[in-house]
């Protein structure tokens, strides 16, 4: 028999290359957002419509279903550009419902008892960190918006009729296209107000609060002084212009009240810049505790 | 009006709903430092909390100085509290967080101005009393906080952990300073978990446990009378094996432990006087070259870990 | 190769110089770093971490520039800061299994450090509760663990014993002194408490006003003058005072028996028992007043060591 003796021993294994260190915050990100269930519950949701578009592209491609639902000659349900248009705006809205639940749910259990000084000790650069949440948000965002999207595309280029797909690259393109641009940004936005304000509910309604009070406050500055102006402050006027003009779908709005390219894109990035200074400002001020 | 120079709790309980805060507990508290001694959680801030009258007992009566909450003009006036938490209200800079609490005993400005000024004198800072609380640092904090319990002259001093954050220097300064206090006649109650520096100035010392009171008086005395512990004194020598031989053929002679240097033995004995007597014939003999003698447990550190030891602490 | 090498250090934060030059290298297993308040303590191992930049000089740690080789250094480090720091979410398992794996250990291995971790700095069934829901000690001991679970080259603690309870303290200095003791890790205390660190360290590094006021060794140091003797007695003092000068020695009675000698070098401590054998005195205590890291911090300050009588008899 032998007494074991258990002392600290040093580590003389493998060491994990550094960029992999980014994957171990992406893992353990998306393992807090999971773990609760307000977010599967919230996923789900965002699926139901998914699940109703499918049915409805079944529909419009089945004979017999066209014969049965024939009003007048002209069935009602036409997949195109514009159908595809409403099936984006309604999942990306819901990923920012998703986003606003888990953002706060990321950031700040790491601010709430001062985990970033241990965090930022271990050799995981600022970037690192931020990028590492910024994946796992944007990874479930994707589950919710381009990823059910394409497949919703997919299958209607399948059960089409062939010249379909060909006609209607753009479409899928711009599902890709318009999706990655709007995760890409409410994430950021989730991110940075999450670091912002303390408590997690508030900074659920702050997200919102984001996105829909200069809404509110470009359409009163539209219709007072007449201008299109006005909607640059307007987050999802700006973002249904940008998904239709990537679906190659019929115009929206007004010609009089449409927005250059230009303008809406460089809105767009202004807010990303502020949205990376607000983070930076945030862990900077936290990683070190003075006094 | 005071009526009497002693902390009285008779029989103190106090419950907060079904958990335990102090159960039984009794005590009589001269003037002087007496030194709060226990593990976290062991009832050490309800026992303060009630002898500054912030709650009431569940059961018993608690005066100090002959006085009770009941009189809150009178009471509040002559005890300090300085608590170990560390909030402050919101946007105060130190001097107003200490005249503002003068100005609560109802004193006039000019009065409060004047013991606002000693205060921070005292505790040094009078520097940075027009800064914000919240810009100072952890041992600035702390002394703000002395300030404001010493600034009305109270009687009695209540201090949780006054020397929490303070650098050597200003712990010092503080000891000698709360040393000060208790010459002029102050009762002073102090709770700590640095042993060694509370032993340098206490006179008394009340341990607690798990909400009972486990011993309470002078520090000698609460030693001498933990009997199953024969008192311990080390002795450095050249020669430690040889000596705890000799001290082992005398009968009241119970327990050897050589120290882990080689170079000193700890000797246990029941009657500490004859151990001297000998100690001193052997030292003359020129047995071995004696280099230090000094008890090894006469201290609050060693009632600690006798009365309380490891499993005292919550888990 | 010292653990930490300064050359010419300088850091300001928010525009104003807070470590002003400091030149220096410490090489002991385990260094103590002392100072008062605002002298400058938690910048430097703020900017041994990383998190500053020096303005000027440079910093090495573990033969690591602190600027260029940020990632490296802190691949060998441990850090336990002195507030409250962690993920009150997670269990305590899987925050220092999650500490460990960004540290860069595989996830299995780091399961297992983090078990072995937890085991030796005493958490035991507690570890699968949330962190949030601990005591102060066991958040103490979290932040240890997670300090050590990877292995580093370097510990460095700020404040290991604040708001431990007695039993706790010397349980957390036991450990800390078994950690030094295998060799594998050095480490770096910053503590308020002088006691800690005598027990621990044998380096000292002493910070004033941004500048270094002393590095020393605890035991050199203590090894050298002043030969004060204390006594404590029991008996007739006046006539053993007296004899004692007689023979050459210096000899200052207090009340209760207390006397303090200087003894030339012909007299022992043999000759004092004999002494007070003679004049009917029990000698009941003898102790040796060499300097101990208070004074030294004292000198540091320019401060004589009689000021606030730190040590008494």
């Amino acid at each position: 028999m032998s007494v074991f003796k258990h002392e600290y021993r040093a580590y003389e294994g493998r060491v994990t290359r550094r960029w992999e260190r980014i994957g171990v915050l992406v893992r353990y990100g998306l393992a807090e957002a999971w773990s609760s269930r307000i977010t599967v519950g919230l996923f789900t949701l965002a699926m139901l419509p998914v699940i109703a578009d499918l049915v409805a592209i079944y529909l419009a491609n089945n004979a017999v279903a066209r014969m049965m639902v024939s009003t007048g000659g002209k069935f009602p349900l036409e997949i195109d550009a514009k159908f595809f248009l409403r099936v984006l705006s309604a999942q990306c809205w819901l990923a920012l419902v998703v986003n606003a639940w888990v953002a706060p749910r990321l950031v700040s259990f790491d601010l709430a008892d001062n985990a970033l000084p241990i965090l930022l000790s271990h050799p995981i650069s600022r970037f690192g960190y931020v990028a590492g949440k910024f994946i796992s948000l944007f990874s479930i965002l994707s589950l919710v918006t381009w990823v059910p999207c394409l497949l919703l595309f997919g299958y209607q280029a399948y059960t089409a009729p062939q010249p379909w797909f060909g006609a209607n690259i753009q479409v899928g393109l711009g599902l890709l296209g318009g999706s990655l641009v709007w995760i890409a940004i409410v994430a950021l936005l989730g991110l940075a107000l999450s670091s912002w304000v303390k408590w997690r509910m508030v900074a659920t309604g702050v997200i919102f609060a984001a996105v829909f009070v200069p809404a509110g406050i470009g359409a009163v500055v539209t219709g007072i002084l007449r201008t299109r102006w006005g909607f640059l402050l307007n987050v999802p006027v700006m973002m249904t212009e940008i998904w239709q003009r990537l679906l190659g779908a019929p115009p929206v709005m007004k010609p009089d009240l449409e927005l250059p390219g230009m303008a809406i894109t460089l809105v767009l990035l202004v807010a990303v810049a502020v949205c990376i200074a607000l983070l930076n400002a945030r862990i900077r001020a936290r990683e070190v505790v003075r006094g | 009006m005071i009526a009497g120079d002693r902390i009285v709790f008779e029989d103190v309980s106090k419950f907060y709903g079904e958990v335990l805060g102090v159960n039984r507990v009794s005590l009589s508290l001269p003037p002087g430092v007496t030194t709060l001694v226990g593990p976290n959680g062991s009832g050490k801030t309800t026992l303060m909390n009630l002898m500054t009258g912030l709650v009431q007992p569940s059961s018993g009566r608690i005066s100090v100085l002959g006085l009770t909450p009941g009189d809150p003009n009178e009471f509040f006036r002559e005890v300090g509290y300085c608590t170990q938490f560390d909030s402050f209200p919101r946007g105060l800079t130190g001097w107003d967080f200490v005249f503002d609490s003068l100005l609560l005993h109802g004193m006039g400005s000019a009065n409060a101005s004047k013991l606002a000024c000693e205060a921070l004198e005292r505790v040094g800072l009078m520097e940075a009393a027009h800064r914000k609380i919240a810009g100072y640092s952890k041992g600035m904090r702390q002394k703000i906080r002395l300030a404001q319990s010493i600034a009305h002259h109270p009687q009695v001093l209540v201090l949780d952990e006054p020397l929490n954050g303070l650098d050597p220097m200003a712990r010092a300064e503080s000891l000698a300073l709360f040393e000060e206090l208790s010459r002029l006649g102050m009762h002073l109650i102090i709770s700590s978990h640095i042993l060694d520096e509370v032993d340098r100035i206490s006179d008394r010392v009340v341990l607690i446990t798990g909400g009972y009171l486990v011993a309470e008086g002078n520090i000698h005395a609460v030693r001498s009378e933990v009997r199953d512990k024969p008192m311990q004194v080390l002795i450095r020598c050249d020669r430690p094996e040889l000596l705890a031989s000799r001290m082992f053929t005398l009968n009241h002679c119970v327990e050897a432990r050589l120290h882990s240097d080689g170079h000193g033995v700890f000797l246990r004995t029941t009657d500490i006087d004859e151990f001297y007597r000998l100690l001193n014939g052997i030292a003359t003999e020129g047995l071995v070259n004696i280099e230090a003698v000094a008890p090894a447990d006469d201290d609050t550190h060693a009632i600690y870990q006798y009365l309380i030891g490891s499993e005292g602490g919550a888990s | 190769m010292g653990v930490i090498e300064l050359q010419g250090l300088e850091v300001r934060l928010g525009g104003r110089p807070v470590l002003n030059g400091l030149t220096g290298e410490l090489r002991g297993s385990a260094i103590g770093l002392l100072g008062p308040n605002g002298a400058g303590k938690s910048t430097l191992i703020n900017t041994l971490l990383g998190f500053h930049t020096p303005s000027a000089g440079a910093a090495r740690v573990l033969g690591m520039d602190s600027r260029r080789q940020r990632a490296q250094i802190r691949e060998r480090i441990g850090y336990m800061p002195e507030n409250d720091s962690f993920i009150g979410n997670m269990s305590g398992v899987r925050f220092v299994r999650y500490m460990a794996e960004l540290a860069g250990l595989p996830s299995r291995v780091a399961l297992e450090r983090a078990h072995e971790a937890l085991f030796f700095v005493g958490l035991g069934e507690v570890r699968y509760r949330k962190v949030s829901t601990y005591s102060l000690g066991m958040k103490q001991l979290i932040k240890l663990a997670q300090a050590l679970a990877h292995g580093p080259r370097l510990l460095i603690l700020d404040e290991p014993t604040n708001g431990l309870d007695p039993m706790a303290r010397q349980r957390m200095i036991q450990m800390l002194r078994d950690i030094r003791a295998t060799g594998s890790i050095r480490l770096l205390i910053s503590s308020h408490l002088l006691r800690d660190i005598d027990e621990i360290c044998d380096d000292v590094m002493i910070l004033k006003q941004g500048r270094i006021a002393a590095i020393c060794n605890i035991e050199e140091e203590r090894r050298s003058h002043r030969n004060f003797i204390e006594v404590e007695t029991v008996g007739q003092t006046d006539a053993l005072c007296a004899a004692l000068r007689d023979r050459g020695c210096e000899c200052a009675c207090f009340a209760s028996g207390r006397l303090k000698l200087v003894m030339p070098d012909s007299i022992g401590v043999r000759d004092l028992y004999v002494a007070a054998g003679q004049h009917g005195v029990e000698i009941r205590r003898i102790h040796r007043r060499r300097d101990s890291l208070e004074d030294i911090f004292l000198r540091a300050m320019d401060l004589e060591p009689a000021r606030g009588e730190l040590v008494r008899i």
